[in-house]
């Protein structure tokens, strides 16, 4: 495939993807064009703020039971787990982890997504937890299906679980999608692609057994490392201000 | 030690709403000091200068967090404590400002930028601010706009591409 590919990138260009990459066409309008301007990181990027978490439940990781209906979402039942971590393996405990994905059939119940797969009602396709002080996550959800977007003629995007990591440093924020590695659809989707090739398979869950529950779900494990300094430096003025 | 591989970003998408504004957190910031009231209002432009319906932007100071998603105008609006000076390293004040990131579909990853007040007297020395380019400033600086509310309102659109193009933050980073 020969498509356009940007060279404003933020953060380490091996790993993250450019703004502009042609073969997604929303990058034309969207990315910006003019280089962008390096900072120092200061407090207002390492100082976290504090967050409103007290909401999160133990039923929100539970994707298969949480559209309170009282119903089970349809679909092959999986349990995707893993660490977020920095990159020197130490672990991100207190992350907000927010996660979205279309169901068993590849319907989201968006108000925008209205291809004609059918919706589940029982099925809401949003949870989120907080990461454990190993920086340990675990959801319980059913495996998302395919599903068919306006990108190009007969274009799909392989089974994917979006996620969103609010980490104790603002330096650290990440959103990203998690994929399957028996999915014919991942050499095709122009959205994973935009990722450099040696950083793809690293948005790929791999299949645990020691995870899967005999005669209950499948297991995925699937860890996520973030860029960036943790909020060390400005900790003891966090803490003190708490 | 080896630095373990990062995980690279993605985009957001279209299909967020549920999620990530689900609830009154991404309305009103969290965390409110009791401090001096203000309203930020704008629009996420692109390089068209068609509204984005669909972006999310979260904005971060030291009292708090909120994120609010644009509506079919591409028009964004939060209220929350004006910000206080926040120090650079010891010794170097910043100008007080908030923090910004930008997320939508087509975008990869998600754009960092600040808002600065016009009115501060602080904003002109602001060391982060005079990182970037002189003509540039001027789309980092929310503009105090007439309003007839005790609230005082400022204006500050985001423009992802084109003429008057936001600047948007790359942080610099030791290992590179």
């Amino acid at each position: 495939m020969i498509t356009t590919i940007g060279e404003i990138v933020r953060g380490d260009a091996a790993v993250f993807p450019p703004y502009l990459y042609e073969a997604y066409r929303s990058t034309l309008r969207r990315a910006p064009r003019l280089p962008l301007v390096e900072v120092p990181l200061t407090a207002s990027e390492l100082t976290r703020p504090r967050l409103d978490v007290s909401r999160v439940t133990a039923d929100d990781a539970d994707l298969t039971r949480n559209a309170g209906t009282g119903g089970e979402a349809l679909g092959q039942r999986i349990i995707v787990t893993g660490r977020v971590m920095d990159e020197d393996g130490l672990p991100v405990p207190g992350a907000l982890l927010e996660v979205w994905q279309a169901n068993a059939a590849g319907r989201y119940i968006h108000k925008r997504d209205d291809w004609p797969g059918p919706l589940d009602p029982n099925f809401l396709g949003i949870g989120r937890c907080l990461t454990s002080d190993a920086g340990e996550y675990r959801f319980l959800t059913v495996r998302p299906g395919a599903y068919p977007w306006g990108n190009h003629e007969n274009a799909w995007r392989p089974a994917h679980i979006h996620f969103s990591v609010l980490a104790p440093s603002w330096a650290q924020r990440l959103v990203t999608q998690m994929y399957f590695p028996d999915d014919p659809l991942l050499p095709l989707d122009p959205i994973l692609n935009a990722v450099p090739e040696g950083a793809r398979s690293r948005l790929v869950a791999t299949y645990a057994h020691d995870v899967t529950e005999p005669h209950w779900a499948l297991g995925w494990r699937w860890d996520i490392v973030l860029a960036g300094p943790r909020a060390t430096a400005f900790e003891t003025r966090e803490r003190s201000a708490a | 030690m080896s630095a373990l591989p990062v995980t690279p970003s993605q985009t957001v998408g279209p299909f967020f709403h549920d999620c990530l504004l689900r609830d009154d957190r991404c309305e009103a910031m969290v965390g409110d000091d009791g401090g001096a009231q203000i309203r930020v209002e704008g629009r996420v432009i692109d390089g068209d200068a068609a509204p984005v319906p669909d972006a999310v932007i979260e904005v971060w100071q030291a009292a708090g967090f909120a994120r609010i998603g644009t509506d079919a105008e591409g028009r964004f609006s939060f209220a929350t404590t004006r910000p206080n000076r926040v120090e650079l390293d010891r010794g170097t004040m910043q100008a007080p400002h908030f923090s910004v990131a930008v997320f939508a579909r087509g975008l990869m990853n998600h754009l960092l930028t600040r808002i600065y007040f016009e009115d501060d007297p602080a904003t002109e020395s602001d060391p982060i601010l005079r990182l970037v380019p002189e003509s540039r400033r001027p789309t980092l600086i929310a503009r105090r706009a007439a309003d007839r509310s005790l609230t005082p309102l400022y204006r500050f659109d985001i423009v992802l591409q084109g003429a008057g193009e936001t600047v948007f933050f790359d942080f610099r980073s030791a290992a590179r």
